[in-house]
C-alpha cells in the first residue's frame, strides 16, 4: 500500500468525521439531561421537545430547599471512596498473586458476589450487620459497596499485569527482590492506565449504586443516589429536579475522569522497559 | 421559652377541646407522655406524607418526642418494609401501607400492630375515630384487627378538556357508554389529540380497571372463582383495552402515572383516567387551570361504584413501643392535621374535614378543585376499595388482570382466549393458601 | 542457577503470593458466605400466607420447572444478553481505537465521550424513558421529521428487547471502550512501529496485531459486562416493568417481583440462586478462555 500525504490526511477526516457522530451519538442524550434541569418541571416532558426556553435555576435550589443534598453528597463521597479505596487496597495485590501464578480462582471467588442479583444480599445482610449493631452505619455501606468494586478492581488489572513480560520480573528476583517488592516498585507503576480505569470504575459503581443503601442507611447514612428517587412518584414526579439531581450527581464522576485521564493518555512506560 | 410558647399552645389546644368535648376526659390524655422517645416513620415519600412531615416540627413540640423520618418512592419503601420485617426488626415504629393492596398479605404474615385498643382508650379526646371514613377503615380491618389509621382517601377520576368537548360537540359524558362516544367524535373531529388515557402498565392496569369493572357490575370473585370470563367480566375487559387501543396514545401498554398526566398536562390528551393525586401534577404550570373539567368515572349498568383507596398508617407489630408510636399515628390521622394537610390539596379521609370553612376557601381558589372534591365526595360515599382481587396474592392478582388487558390491546389474543387465562392464573392464585 | 534467591525462593514466595491475595479472598468469603448459605436455605423451604415457613425440600425447584414464566424469562435473559453484549464490544472497541488515535483531544473531552456509564442507570432509564415515548418523546419527533415512520419503541412486543439492548449499548459501550483503552495504552507502542515499517494498512495492523494483543482486555470486559448484563434489572424495572406483557420479563426483574411485589421469598430465593448458578456458569467459561489468551 502507498502511504501517500494525500490518503494520510484523508484517513485523519475520516477519523475526525467517525469522532463527531461518535460524540453527537454519545453526548446528546446527556446534554438532554442537563438542558432539561434548566428548564421549568414541566417543559421537560412537552410535545413536541422545546429547544429554546428561558433557563432557569428552580430546579436546583428546589433540589437544595426540599432536600439536604450535601449531607446526601458527603455520606456518598465516604461511602465511595472508602469501598474503592478498600477495593484497590485488597484487589491490587491480589490481581498481582493471580497473574502472577495462574491459578485463578481467587479472582472468580471474589466475583461471585456480582454475579448474584444485589437483592440476593439484602436480607441476609440487613440481618448480619443489624446483628452486629452496624445499621445506619458508613462502614456497613462501604464493607457492602466494596464487594462491587473489588472485583472490578481485579478483572480490570489482571490483563495489564499479564501483559508485563516476566523477564522483569525475573531480573528483579535474581537480585533478590520479594514478591511483594516487586509489585510495589516495578508492577504498579507499570500498570498505571490499568490502575486509573479501575480507579475510575469503581467510583462510579459504588457511586451509582442505591440497592444496599436502601436497607443497610436507616436513612442515617443515606446516600445520593438513593435519595434522588424520592422525585419520581405519583403525585410526586418532579422532571426537572430529578435531572437537576442527576446532573450533579453525574458530576463528581465526570470530574474525576476528566483527572485520572492525564494518567490514561501518558501511561505508555511499559514500552520503554519492553522495548 | 419553649416550654412557655408550649404551656401556651396546650392551653389553646384544651381551650379548643372543651368545646367539643367533656373538659373532665381532655385531662385523662397527656401528649407528654413518652416525652424523650424517639419514633422512627418508614415514609412513602409521596404527596400525603410530605404534607404531612411539614409539620413535624409541631409534633416534636407537643410530644417531646423526637421523630425519625426515612422517605422513599413508593416501590423501594416497600422493598425496605419487606426486608425489615422479614428480619423481625424493631427498626421501624410506624410506617404507611396500601391496605386495598397489601393489606391482606401484611396481616397474614402478622406484621401489622393491632390498633383496635388503642385507638379507644389511648386517643385524645378530641380524637374524633367515629369521624373517620367507615369504609376506610373498613378497609384496613384484618380478621377482626384495626391495622392501619387512613391518612388520605383517593382513587381514579376523569380528567376531561371542556374545550375540546365543546369544540368537537361533546357534552360530558353520563355512561361508559358515553365516554366511547365522545372519543370517536373527538378521534374524527381532532386527529392530533389523544382521545382517551388511561393505564396501560401491567402491574397498574388494575387500579383504573377496576373502577370500569364495578361500574358494569362486575366483580373479580363468584363462589370462590375467578369470574373474569363472566359476560361482565369479559365486557369490562373488552372495553378498556378498547378504549386504549383504538382511542388511546401509541405505547400506552407502558402508561402508568408518570406518562398519563404528562399527555394530558401538555394538552395532547382530551381524556385522562388517573389519580386524584395527580391533581398538583396535571395542573403545573397552569395551562390546564381553565379548561379541565374532572368527575368520577361515568356510570356502567350498576351506577357509580368508584375505585377509592387511601394510604394508611401502621405500627409494626415488632416495634418495642407501640404505644408511643400509636401517639404519632393519632397525631397524624387527627381532625386538626387532616384539616392542615387538606389545604395542601391531600384529600381528607374525614367527611367533616371538607366542611370545614379554611378547607372550604381553598377549594373555592380555583374552580378544578370545586369539581376535584365533587369527585372525591362520590369516591368517599360509593367508593369501593377492592383494587384486584381480595386475596392475600392481591399484588399477583393485577399482573393476571394486567396481562389480560395487555393481550387484548396489543391484539395478542381473542377476548375468551385472554379471559380464560387470566381466570386460569388467578383461580390457581386463589387456591393457593 | 545456582543462586541464592532462587534456592529459597518457592515456598516463601508461594507463601507471600498466597498472602497478597489472601485479604480480597477472606473478605469476599466473610461478605458471601452467609447470604448465600441463608438463600439457599430459603429455598428449601415455603412460606405460607400466614408467614410459617416450613422446610418443602425441592418445592421451589420443581415448581420452577413447570412454570413457563422462568423458561420465558430465560429466553428474554439469554436474548437481551447477546445482543447487547455483542452491540457493546463492536462499538465499544471502535470508540476505544477512535480515542487512542485522537491523543491530542483533551481530558474534559474524553470523559465526556465515556460518560453515559457514570450517569446512574435509573436516570439512564428515566431520560429514555422520555426520549422514547411514543407520543411525548423526541425520539419519534426527530423520526417524523426526517420523513421516517414513528416506532412504538419500549411499547412493542417484538422491538422492546432491541430498543432495551440499543439504551444500554449507550449507557455501556463507552465502558468497554474504557477497558479497551486501558489495554491499549499498555501495549508496547514497539509493535506498531514494526507494523508500520512493513507498511501494513490501518486495519490490517489493527486485525493482525492490535486485536489479538487486546484479547486478554477484551476478556476481562467480557466477563465484568456478562455479570451485569445476565442480571439486567435497573433499566427495565424502570421502563416497562418486564412488558409489554411478559416480553422484557428477565429473570432477575421476574425473581426480585416475586420477592418484593408478591412476598414469596422462598421462591424468590430458587429464582436468584438458579439466576447465580447461570452466571457462574458463564464466568467460568470465560475465565477458561482468559487462560487460553493470556500471553
Amino acid at each position: 500500500m502507498d502511504h501517500t500525504p494525500l490518503s494520510e490526511s484523508w484517513i485523519k477526516r475520516i477519523n475526525v468525521l467517525q469522532l463527531v457522530l461518535a460524540g453527537i451519538l454519545i453526548m446528546s442524550p446527556t446534554a438532554w439531561m442537563v438542558l432539561s434541569s434548566f428548564k421549568p418541571s414541566f417543559e421537560v416532558t412537552a410535545y413536541p421537545p422545546t429547544l429554546i426556553f428561558s433557563p432557569t435555576v428552580e430546579n436546583y435550589s428546589q433540589l437544595m430547599e426540599t432536600t439536604p443534598f450535601f449531607s446526601y453528597a458527603i455520606n456518598s463521597m465516604i461511602v465511595t471512596l472508602g469501598s474503592a479505596g478498600l477495593g484497590l487496597l485488597f484487589g491490587i495485590p491480589a490481581a498481582f498473586a493471580v497473574s502472577w501464578t495462574r491459578i485463578s480462582w481467587p479472582a472468580v471467588l471474589t466475583l461471585a458476589a456480582r454475579m448474584a442479583p444485589g437483592t440476593l444480599f439484602l436480607l441476609p445482610w440487613y440481618m448480619m450487620f443489624r446483628e452486629v449493631g452496624m445499621i445506619g452505619s458508613y462502614a456497613a455501606l462501604i464493607l457492602s459497596h466494596a464487594v462491587i468494586t473489588l472485583p472490578i478492581v481485579i478483572w480490570v488489572l489482571l490483563p495489564s499485569f499479564d501483559n508485563i513480560p516476566r523477564s522483569i520480573f525475573e531480573a528483579a528476583q535474581v537480585d533478590g527482590c520479594s514478591v511483594t517488592r516487586i509489585l510495589w516498585k516495578i508492577a504498579m507503576p507499570l500498570v498505571g492506565s490499568g490502575i486509573a480505569v479501575a480507579a475510575i470504575l469503581s467510583f462510579v459503581f459504588s457511586w451509582n449504586y442505591f440497592l444496599f443503601a436502601l436497607v443497610l442507611s436507616n436513612g442515617d447514612s443515606k446516600t445520593l443516589i438513593a435519595a434522588a428517587f424520592n422525585f419520581v412518584g405519583e403525585g410526586s414526579t418532579q422532571w426537572g429536579a430529578l435531572m437537576a439531581a442527576a446532573t450533579l450527581i453525574a458530576l463528581p464522576p465526570l470530574v474525576l475522569a476528566a483527572i485520572v485521564q492525564r494518567w490514561l493518555v501518558s501511561g505508555l512506560t511499559l514500552g520503554a522497559v519492553k522495548g | 421559652m419553649s416550654g412557655n410558647a408550649f404551656a401556651t399552645r396546650v392551653a389553646i389546644t384544651a381551650v379548643a377541646l372543651g368545646a367539643v368535648t367533656t373538659a373532665a376526659g381532655a385531662a385523662d390524655f397527656d401528649w407528654k407522655k413518652f416525652q424523650g422517645k424517639t419514633v422512627t416513620f418508614l415514609a412513602n415519600n409521596n404527596p400525603v406524607s410530605q404534607a404531612l412531615l411539614t409539620y413535624k416540627g409541631d409534633f416534636e413540640k407537643l410530644t417531646g418526642m423526637t421523630l425519625k423520618v426515612d422517605g422513599y418512592q413508593e416501590q423501594q419503601m416497600r422493598q425496605r418494609l419487606v426486608t425489615v420485617m422479614n428480619a423481625r426488626s424493631d427498626e421501624v415504629d410506624v410506617f404507611m401501607t396500601l391496605p386495598s393492596r397489601e393489606g391482606e398479605q401484611f396481616a397474614a404474615a402478622g406484621w401489622y400492630g393491632d390498633l383496635s385498643a388503642m385507638s379507644k382508650s389511648h386517643a385524645a379526646k378530641d380524637y374524633d375515630f367515629a369521624g373517620l371514613s367507615q369504609a376506610l377503615l373498613k378497609a384496613g380491618t384484618f380478621g377482626g384487627k384495626l391495622t392501619s389509621m387512613p391518612m388520605n382517601i383517593e382513587g381514579p377520576i376523569l380528567y376531561y378538556r371542556t374545550d375540546i368537548f365543546k369544540k368537537c360537540g361533546v357534552e360530558k359524558p353520563a355512561t361508559i357508554g358515553d365516554v366511547e362516544a365522545a372519543a370517536q367524535k373527538i378521534k374524527a373531529c381532532d386527529p392530533a389529540i389523544t382521545p382517551f388515557v388511561s393505564r396501560g402498565l401491567k402491574p397498574a392496569v388494575a387500579y383504573t380497571f377496576s373502577n370500569m369493572l364495578h361500574n358494569i357490575g362486575g366483580s373479580y370473585m363468584a363462589n370462590g372463582k375467578s369470574n373474569l370470563c363472566s359476560p361482565k367480566g369479559k365486557e369490562a375487559l373488552d372495553i378498556y383495552s378498547r378504549l386504549l387501543r383504538d382511542y388511546g396514545p401509541p405505547g400506552v401498554v407502558n402508561y402508568s402515572f408518570q406518562q398519563i398526566s404528562a399527555l394530558y398536562r401538555s394538552g395532547r390528551a382530551a381524556m385522562s383516567f388517573e389519580s386524584s393525586n395527580e391533581l398538583r401534577t396535571v395542573m403545573e404550570g397552569g395551562e390546564r387551570l381553565k379548561d379541565t373539567g374532572l368527575a368520577p368515572f361515568p356510570a356502567g349498568e350498576a351506577g357509580l361504584v368508584p375505585t377509592a383507596i387511601g394510604w394508611g398508617m401502621a405500627v409494626s407489630a415488632f416495634s418495642k413501643q407501640q404505644e408511643p408510636a400509636w401517639y404519632f399515628v393519632q397525631w397524624a390521622t387527627s381532625p386538626e392535621v387532616q384539616k392542615k394537610m387538606a389545604v395542601q390539596g391531600i384529600a381528607p379521609p374525614r367527611p367533616a374535614v371538607a366542611n370545614d370553612p379554611e378547607y372550604r376557601k381553598w377549594i373555592d381558589e380555583q374552580p378544578v378543585r370545586k369539581q376535584w372534591q365533587a369527585a372525591l365526595d362520590v369516591l368517599a360515599t360509593k367508593g369501593s376499595s377492592e383494587v384486584g382481587y381480595p386475596i392475600v396474592a392481591n399484588p399477583q392478582s393485577r399482573e393476571f388482570i394486567g396481562q389480560a388487558v395487555q393481550d387484548l390491546i396489543l391484539k395478542q389474543k381473542t377476548l375468551d382466549q385472554a379471559c380464560a387465562d387470566a381466570d386460569k392464573g388467578l383461580n390457581e392464585l386463589i387456591a393457593q393458601k | 542457577m545456582v543462586d541464592v534467591a532462587n534456592t529459597v525462593t518457592p515456598d516463601r514466595q508461594r507463601a507471600e503470593l498466597a498472602a497478597l491475595s489472601a485479604p480480597a479472598v477472606l473478605f469476599t468469603l466473610a461478605m458471601i458466605a452467609f447470604p448465600v448459605i441463608y438463600t439457599v436455605w430459603l429455598g428449601f423451604h415455603s412460606f405460607s400466607s400466614t408467614g410459617q415457613q416450613s422446610f418443602s425440600g425441592l418445592a421451589n425447584y420443581s415448581k420452577l420447572i413447570a412454570d413457563n414464566e422462568f423458561w420465558h424469562g430465560l429466553w428474554v435473559t439469554l436474548a437481551l444478553y447477546l445482543l447487547s453484549l455483542a452491540l457493546q464490544l463492536v462499538l465499544g472497541i471502535w470508540l476505544a481505537m477512535l480515542l487512542f488515535n485522537a491523543k491530542r483531544l483533551p481530558g474534559i473531552v474524553r470523559s465526556l465521550f465515556i460518560s453515559p456509564f457514570m450517569m446512574p442507570p435509573v436516570v439512564a432509564g428515566l431520560m429514555w424513558l422520555v426520549i422514547l415515548d411514543p407520543s411525548l418523546g423526541a425520539a419519534n419527533y426527530i423520526l417524523q421529521a426526517v420523513g421516517l415512520p414513528p416506532s412504538d419503541w419500549l411499547a412493542s412486543p417484538i422491538w422492546v428487547i432491541p430498543t432495551i439492548a440499543l439504551i444500554d449499548t449507550w449507557q455501556w459501550a463507552p465502558y468497554v471502550a474504557l477497558i479497551v483503552l486501558g489495554g491499549l495504552q499498555s501495549l508496547p507502542p514497539s509493535v506498531y512501529e514494526a507494523a508500520q515499517i512493513d507498511g501494513a494498512s490501518a486495519f490490517t495492523t489493527f486485525r493482525r496485531i492490535t486485536l489479538p494483543l487486546l484479547l486478554p482486555t477484551i476478556v476481562t470486559a467480557v466477563i465484568l459486562r456478562s455479570v451485569d448484563l445476565l442480571r439486567f434489572f435497573d433499566i427495565i424495572y424502570i421502563t416497562t416493568q418486564g412488558g409489554p406483557g411478559n416480553a422484557s420479563n428477565t429473570l432477575n426483574i421476574y425473581g426480585f417481583r416475586v420477592g418484593f411485589e408478591f412476598f414469596n421469598i422462598g421462591y424468590a430465593s430458587a429464582l436468584m440462586l438458579t439466576l447465580t448458578v447461570i452466571v457462574f456458569g458463564v464466568v467460568l467459561a470465560f475465565n477458561r478462555l482468559r487462560g487460553a489468551v493470556a500471553w
